[in-house]
């Protein structure tokens, strides 16, 4: 097993995947234990950007697991079980997001609270975590979604479209209007 | 656009985004312990999938009002959390659905698709059994609009197109809840004379 420059863990020739796989439908359970080690990390990285907190990234993370080996007797070795477990993954943190965007509604004043809250690091260098998330959380989640998949996953429009199911010159647009927010953040951040 | 063409502020944040996070070393056996209560899974054989694959059923006329009342209050609710969670404007989307779909008459339900560069355009869903090439849409005009007629029973269907063999959502449809496979599909409700 190897990492490559994007930071994703790679099975070798996919066939690490396809013997744990091939082991948990012969009823090794614990096979899956593998799995879940190999890509945790990276899955849990994507969910953590993109719910902007812990408490909603497990959510996310337990239920694509759960979800993935539910069906892993239909998952296609044709298909590299990472794309097809980031899909999984992907719509889960949707989910969690409207989950979360309902819930919040509830909660309209203490929202309205945080939003007019002060901007307690107007002077970042760089390396400041939780500015970093609160400004990917300033996203639109479908943006924050092309701009994760896009630079901090590091796909190619052609993965992205085919793990989201939206065409390419839309994530374009996406990724485009998200680097644009993040500029305007920027000018904003040097006028304070 | 490439990373080199990246604003610094942009180029920085994707960065510190793409550091390793910590994660919780208990997280992974909570989740290793709710797989080792989920039945093992089997493979399944063509007689399997055929015997749970999705299929319409029939209804007394009692029941089909039952359930075409919770169905309603599902199918808003869903909408509801749906569209909230998906805020941008029509214009980031060149082409899709137009206007969802357009009611006919009591049962009948005409699916639209704007895909100019397309070749294929077909609708999947509960109602056809999920089957890829059975309900082709035709293309209606030189705009690349797509559609096609179809009779639905009253309650709620999940459906998606497949664009040349990509699967897709209706862009303009409320998200039915991840089916599992990583799919995104669309909802549609269909009660008593309109389509929703």
């Amino acid at each position: 097993m190897t990492s490559d420059p994007r930071g994703w863990v790679i099975a070798k020739d996919m066939s690490d995947d396809a013997a744990d796989v091939q082991r948990v439908l012969a009823g090794d359970v614990d096979a899956y234990a593998a799995l879940v080690d190999r890509y945790y990390d990276r899955c849990a990285r994507y969910a953590i950007r993109m719910l902007g907190n812990r408490d909603d990234a497990e959510d996310a993370l337990q239920a694509t697991f759960l979800r993935a080996y539910r069906a892993l007797n239909r998952y296609q070795e044709r298909d590299r079980f990472s794309a097809w477990l980031y899909r999984i993954l992907v719509n889960q943190c949707r989910s969690v997001a409207a989950r979360r965007a309902h819930r919040d509604r509830v909660f309209v004043r203490e929202e309205a609270l945080l939003l007019n809250a002060p901007d307690r690091t107007p002077n970042w260098s760089g390396e400041d975590e939780e500015f970093v998330q609160r400004v990917l959380n300033e996203l639109d989640p479908l943006l924050r979604e092309a701009f994760l998949l896009k630079y901090i996953d590091e796909m190619s429009y052609e993965e992205m479209s085919a793990l989201t199911g939206v065409g390419v010159s839309a994530l374009k647009m996406r990724v485009k209007r998200a680097c644009d927010r993040l500029r305007d953040r920027w000018e904003r951040i040097k006028d304070d | 656009m490439t990373e080199s063409e990246l604003h610094p502020f942009v180029e920085s944040i994707a960065r510190e985004a793409r550091r390793p996070v910590v994660t919780d070393p208990a997280a992974r056996e909570r989740i290793m312990a709710a797989v080792r209560a989920e039945p093992v899974p089997v493979r399944q054989s063509g007689v399997w999938s055929r015997l749970v694959a999705p299929r319409p059923f029939r209804l007394s006329p009692a029941s089909i009002g039952l359930l075409a009342a919770g169905l309603v209050g599902i199918g808003v609710l869903v909408g509801d959390l749906a569209l909230n969670r998906d805020g941008q404007s029509t214009a980031e989307r060149p082409s899709g659905a137009v206007a969802g779909q357009l009611p006919v008459s009591d049962t009948v339900v005409r699916f639209v698709y704007v895909a100019p560069r397309a070749t294929t355009v077909y609708v999947v869903g509960d109602f056809n059994g999920w089957d890829t090439t059975k309900t082709p849409l035709s293309r209606t005009s030189k705009d690349g609009v797509w559609s096609v007629t179809l009779p639905l029973s009253a309650g709620r269907h999940i459906y998606a197109y497949v664009v040349d063999g990509s699967w897709s959502a209706d862009p303009h449809a409320p998200l039915a809840p991840d089916d599992g496979f990583g799919h995104a599909n669309s909802v549609k409700l269909v009660r008593g004379g309109s389509s929703l």
